[in-house]
């Protein structure tokens, strides 16, 4: 992609992410969209959000892949790693080799290894005194990720972030946790979506939510209604 | 106004948290039979008379375990319910038929105990007179033996620690739960119980069951047997 067609698609995640706010949004679905974007504009592997429960633990609720593995290794991630401590520091962690200082947090560094992956880069969901959870941008080598590609995730993670809290009163710590719970819940149905569609359809799990986003985009429904109606046999795909 | 007696049943059984020697109670509250028994036998759970409302009806249900025939059995694996109103006339089972005799049992009913592809037990219902069940009793002890198969199911999976597990493999089970509610046309709860059950019955988690599922390599279909109506 030339620099001229990044910037152009730069400005359509923003606006993208934008439109997705209006009234009546799915918080699962602006938050895949911000790693889909993420993954297409920015110079690395896979990305995947986490958000904190009511519990105050971190759970993946969007990835740039369902695959299992990268899935669990973000999971792991959050029980120890570099997501996590940009979670509770609430500012970035950057490893560029996940190999240094890895005795840290050693189940994610030998996960993220067999998986190929060799950097990570942490960024809190955060507004002002809220971090809501991060996004995690993984890349299959070493280094840092370059200056353009870190402010234009930083953008890309602020934006969801207001998103997501505009609607509360920040100061609402309640209603926001619930929203983020509810999120989280959504993400219960989805999966059993997934797993309804990859069924009926005899196709693999990611192609069943590749299927699932687009009946939600062109119906203009939310992820989580749709997931809902294939859950209860009301709709099939 | 005096409350529906199957309703009555009915939701002291959908609130049921007691102990499982009490399930079969309900049955006598709202059918005019003289006494009910539930047992759990088949593939599944090993061969017990968990509740009897009386003597009679637990020595019914023992006879058909030692016999090894009787309308418990052909309930389950036909998964239909056996009707006999007057058992005097029946040329079935003979064996338990004749041992039966000196108990004064006029009629017999065995409903089966099933949750899709999972044989649980039955419900053993007698009376000491013939006597014919209505098609809307048939009817609502169906749907009670269908509560009962529940009750059953998670009780005996309780005691087994299947479900604790992380946030991860939960995903998984997920996953799983969709592709067995579609498998077998149920609800997601009962998807989740089976694949529960599954894992008990292999002493193997949740996840590792779960896994089979999405790779294939384990399918429900709601009837074990083909060909059964």
């Amino acid at each position: 992609m030339n620099e001229t067609t990044r910037i152009e698609r730069l400005f359509d995640a923003f606006a993208t992410l934008a439109d997705t706010l209006v009234v009546g949004y799915d918080v699962v679905d602006l938050l895949q969209t911000l790693v889909d974007y993420c993954h297409e504009l920015l110079a690395i592997d896979s990305a995947g959000i986490l958000l904190a429960n009511t519990n105050g633990a971190l759970e993946v609720v969007a990835s740039t892949s369902e695959a299992n593995q990268l899935v669990e290794i973000m999971q792991l991630d959050a029980d120890a790693g570099p997501c996590l401590e940009s979670f509770r520091t609430r500012v970035v962690v950057s490893v560029p080799d996940i190999d240094v200082g890895s005795e840290r947090w050693p189940a994610f560094t030998r996960t993220a290894r067999e998986q190929g992956i060799q950097s990570v880069y942490a960024i809190p969901l955060r507004l002002r005194e809220t971090t809501i959870g991060t996004l995690n941008l993984m890349r299959n080598e070493i280094g840092e990720l370059n200056g353009h590609d870190v402010r234009a995730a930083q953008a890309l993670a602020d934006v969801a972030t207001i998103g997501i809290l505009q609607e509360r009163n920040v100061r609402d710590a309640i209603a926001i946790r619930d929203q983020l719970q509810s999120a989280l819940s959504s993400r219960v149905i989805i999966e059993q979506a997934k797993g309804v569609v990859a069924e009926t359809g005899g196709v693999s799990m990611d192609a069943a939510f590749a299927r699932i986003r687009s009946h939600a985009r062109s119906r203009q429904t939310p992820l989580s209604v749709v997931a809902r109606q294939l859950v209860s046999g009301e709709l099939r795909l | 106004m005096t409350a529906d007696p199957f309703h009555v049943a009915s939701d002291a059984l959908s609130e049921f948290s007691g102990r499982v020697t009490d399930l079969a109670r309900p049955f006598v509250t709202f059918l005019p039979v003289s006494g009910a028994s539930i047992s759990t036998f088949g593939a599944f759970l090993g061969p017990e008379t968990v509740s009897a409302t009386d003597d009679r009806a637990g020595r019914i249900d023992e006879l058909q375990f030692d016999l090894g025939e009787g309308p418990c059995w052909d309930a389950l694996s036909t998964r239909l319910p056996v009707l006999e109103p007057n058992v005097a006339d029946t040329a079935e089972w003979p064996a338990f038929t004749r041992a039966i005799r000196e108990e004064d049992v006029g009629a017999i009913f065995a409903f089966p105990l099933a949750l899709g592809p999972l044989e649980i037990g039955a419900v053993d219902l007698y009376s000491d007179r013939p006597l014919t069940l209505t098609l809307q009793q048939q009817r609502q002890t169906l749907a009670l033996s269908e509560i009962v198969s529940r009750i059953l199911l998670r009780h005996a999976i309780a005691d087994a620690d299947t479900s604790h597990a992380s946030t991860f493999s939960r995903r998984l089970v997920h996953q799983a739960t969709g592709m067995v509610l579609a498998q077998l046309d149920t609800t997601p709860e009962d998807a989740y119980l089976i694949i529960q059950a599954r894992a008990f019955s292999e002493s193997r988690s949740m996840r590792e069951i779960a896994e089979d599922i999405i790779e294939r390599r384990i399918t429900f279909s709601a009837l074990p047997n083909e060909g059964t109506p």
